[in-house]
């Protein structure tokens, strides 16, 4: 019995032992083609025969557990404790070889048909994926490769999966850092590195990673999507250039030139800001610019990232100036939106305007407040604006001047010349003024003195108009007045001529029976009184001939009765009867004229040289001395009566040739002087184209000099 | 010598005397034939007495001076007549030597004055 059982016993364990063996390149098949379920329960099969063969009550246990499924593993320690008791070591060795292969492919089935389900899971999505799509496990295997990451990379996937990542990175330790990145934070978002492909050239991407995890939470790899940013990049760097550029053209605008975030941050402010503020980015604005501590009210911050694009005039209470500001939202390569803002400081051009209005606020005063009456003509018609002397001129209220016709306010007879005028000022040539008949609103003529001024670079001109209609009725009256006054003179002048001529009818028969008396038989006495008759007559008489004389230079023009005049014989004549007048004052008269003759009036140049000799005589202290000298030069002589007499005061002589100038008016005065000598002298030099002067030193002396040409034109 | 024969035209009594109390001085040579008081008197006269010589004032009624010297000189062309007057302007002297005078005496005037300007009247008119 007990060698058949034995026989039995080992015929039973090499069909056990098969049954393993088979058992496990069965599970082994199964798991290289991911079956798991299969192969885990191909091996209740040499554990069920072993348990039908041995011992039933542990073949049951074993079955039990085995139900229990989680501890398969453990079923086979059971089974190997019943082998071991009634077996041979090699059944031991085969359960032993059949449990470690069992739990080692166990172990590895389930990690394997987990990652079959993912891939499967995700398979379409990644086939179709422009993106390129990696799956790499926890040891920086490559276990899966999409289409686009063949495209990307160079590599196919028969060549990459399987093999570690490494050697896809430009700098080798990103693989690693990326998978402790992920590890940490569970996820990698755009994360930029550099790759290189399969012809090992860098390849700019933006990788997104996940972590992989089994049922248990237990992290099984990674999945990454990259994209190509290689074509991005050099656009982001090209978009940076123009960037610049436009830095640089904000940086050099005259214009004050910011740009700041959705939250206030300054990011740019260009030269002109800086001047002025000083280099501020990274700060708030309504801090910088403002120096507040909250956004300003009127900021339109909000609008502008809204996509408006805004113009505005702030007005600075503080600096007390005014800026133009644009402002408009500019997209940022991240796709945020920053708010640029353009500001001018206009405040010089404000001020302009002001200064613009005051100019014309003046010029509205003074046009509204002149005393001229002022108004201005619309294409040589219409008028289109008037001040107050206008109202008051015309006598219309404004309202009802502006709009009238510039002709109706001219009188009719004067129409055509006040045109003529206007259409002559207009291209310059005209006088500046013209007088004319102005009608005003009754009919009423005024007499006004225009001045119509153009008005460059417009068809309309400025009349300026002046009320001179009182003046006119003035200047009639002098005028009047004037005549009258001539009328008068007139009279006067023939009444005086008349008198004259009465006063010396009188004298002829006193002259003349004096000089009968003569030839008479008279006492010495009677002679004396004669001689002194004799003499107060021809002192009338001179006096009256003088008057005679000035009378008619006043009258009329005075021709002159032109001869060869022997200038020493007329002076020898003037001296010889003036003789007694001189012998009787005991003064001494000499001459010293050269023999020549001019061209001239001989009873006027004796009556110069009487009246001059004359004066001195008269002037003269007894025991004086008079003389007369003539010097005959170029084209004219020069002749002076110098006296040693008692002068003339400085202040005086300056008059002394005017008619009736006295220098001495009181009763004390030298007797019978009227003061018309010097000025019938002054006349007749005149009239000989000479002129007359004295120079004196009161108490030495007077010196009288006329020149006069020799010759007459 | 033949004494002159003179006409006295003069419309002032005191003056008709004087002259003819100055021509007495010289009663030898001038005598005074009559007197007139105005133009047309002494052209009447003129006529009537042919004297040799006229003293004519110029400024008097009814027919001045002036007037009578151009009508005596119409009828003798020869008259030698003397304007005498009181108005000095040259204007009035060629008025009278152009309408006849042969000399001109400016009141007032002395007694030699008057027989400087007959002599001198006679000279001329004897030229």
């Amino acid at each position: 019995m007990e060698s058949t059982r034995t026989k039995r016993r080992d015929h039973r364990l090499l069909i056990l032992s098969f049954a393993s063996f088979a058992c496990v390149i069965l599970a082994l098949y199964f798991a290289s083609i991911g079956t798991t379920i299969v192969y885990t329960h191909l091996f209740y099969i040499p554990l069920i025969l072993a348990g039908m063969w041995y011992k039933k009550k542990a073949v049951y246990l074993a079955l039990l557990l085995g139900a229990a499924h989680i501890f398969i593993t453990l079923s086979y320690i059971p089974l190997s404790a019943a082998i071991l008791m009634e077996t041979s070591e090699r059944a031991l060795m085969f359960v032993v070889v059949s449990y470690a292969i069992g739990f080692v492919s166990d172990k590895w089935a389930k990690g394997e048909e987990k990652l079959k389900e993912t891939t499967d899971y995700l398979d379409n999505i990644i086939k179709s994926s422009a993106d390129a799509i990696v799956v790499v496990d926890t040891d920086g295997t490559v276990r899966s490769w999409n289409k686009a990451a063949e495209d990307n990379m160079g590599y196919t996937a028969d060549e990459v999966i399987g093999t570690t990542n490494t050697k896809f990175f430009a700098v080798p330790e990103e693989a690693e850092r990326i998978m402790k990145i992920v590890q940490r934070e569970g996820e990698l978002k755009n994360y930029r590195t550099t790759v290189l492909n399969k012809a090992k050239k860098p390849v700019h991407i933006s990788m997104s990673a996940a972590l992989l995890k089994d049922k248990t939470g237990v992290p099984i790899g990674t999945v990454r999507v990259s994209r190509d940013v290689t074509k991005e990049e050099e656009l982001e760097e090209k978009i940076k250039d123009e960037r610049d550029n436009l830095d640089l053209i904000l940086e050099s605008m005259a214009d004050g030139v910011y740009i700041v975030s959705k939250d206030y941050k300054v990011e740019f402010m260009n030269k002109v800001l800086i001047d002025v503020f000083g280099y501020h980015v990274g700060e708030v604005c309504y801090k910088v610019f403002h120096n507040r501590e909250t956004p300003c009210p009127r900021c339109k911050n909000t609008e502008v990232m809204k996509g408006k694009t805004v113009r505005w005039e702030w007005y600075s209470h503080r600096e007390d100036r005014t800026y133009d500001l644009f402002e408009t939202p500019l997209r940022n390569i991240n796709g945020t939106i920053s708010k640029l803002t353009i500001f001018r400081d206009i405040s010089d051009r404000k001020r302009m305007e002001d200064e613009l209005r005051d100019a014309e606020e003046r010029y509205r005063v003074i046009f509204e407040h002149a005393l001229t009456a002022l108004c201005v003509i619309e294409h040589g018609e219409v008028v289109s604006l008037a001040n107050k002397e206008f109202e008051t001129l015309s006598g219309y209220s404004r309202e009802k001047i502006e709009g009238k016709k510039w002709t109706d306010f001219i009188a009719d007879e004067d129409m055509e010349r006040v045109q003529n005028y206007c259409e002559e000022r207009r291209k310059g040539e005209a006088p500046a003024c013209c007088e004319f008949k102005f009608v005003s609103c009754n009919g009423e003529i005024k007499h006004v003195n225009a001045w119509i001024e153009p008005i460059p670079g417009a068809n309309r001109c400025i009349a300026s108009l002046l009320d001179i209609t009182e003046l006119k009725r003035k200047e009639e009256e002098l005028r009047e007045t004037c005549e009258r006054l001539t009328e008068l003179d007139k009279m006067k002048r023939d009444f005086l001529n008349v008198a004259y001529h009465e006063m010396r009818s009188p004298l002829a028969p006193i002259v003349g029976y004096a000089s009968l008396l003569e030839s008479c038989k008279l006492p010495d006495k009677g002679r004396r009184y004669l001689y002194n008759i004799e003499q107060s007559a021809k002192e009338l008489d001179m006096m009256i001939n003088r008057m005679l004389q000035l009378a008619t230079i006043d009258g009329k023009k005075i021709d002159l009765i032109l001869e060869e005049v022997a200038l020493h014989e007329v002076v020898q004549e003037v001296v010889k009867s003036v003789g007694p007048g001189v012998k009787k004052k005991n003064q001494v008269i000499t001459t010293a004229v050269p023999e020549i003759e001019v061209q001239a009036d001989k009873e006027k140049i004796a009556a110069i040289f009487s009246n001059l000799i004359s004066n001195a005589i008269k002037y003269t202290e007894e025991g004086g001395r008079i003389d007369v000298s003539v010097e005959e030069r170029e084209d004219d002589i020069k002749a002076c009566v110098a006296d040693t007499g008692m002068g003339i005061p400085e202040d005086h002589l300056p008059y002394i040739f005017e008619r009736f100038y006295m220098v001495d008016t009181s009763l004390t005065r030298k007797p019978g002087s009227l003061g018309l000598g010097l000025s019938i002298v002054k006349e007749y030099v005149k009239l000989h184209g000479g002129k007359v002067w004295a120079t004196s030193e009161p108490g030495k002396g007077s010196n009288f000099f006329f020149i006069m040409p020799k010759r007459q034109r | 010598m033949e004494k002159k024969r003179v006409l006295i035209v003069e419309d002032a009594a005191y003056m008709r005397e004087m002259l003819a109390e100055m021509l007495e001085q010289e009663k030898d040579r001038y005598e005074v034939v009559d007197f007139a008081v105005n133009g047309k008197e002494a052209v009447e006269k003129y006529k009537e007495l042919k004297p040799d010589l006229v003293t004519m004032d110029l400024a008097m009624e009814v027919m001045d001076g002036l007037q009578a010297i151009k009508e005596i000189k119409v009828y003798d062309p020869n008259a030698l007549i003397i304007a005498i007057t009181a108005l000095g302007t040259p204007e009035q002297k060629n008025a009278a030597l152009d309408a006849g005078a042969g000399e001109y005496l400016w009141k007032p005037f002395t007694i030699k004055n008057l027989f400087d300007a007959l002599e001198k009247l006679q000279r001329n008119g004897e030229e």
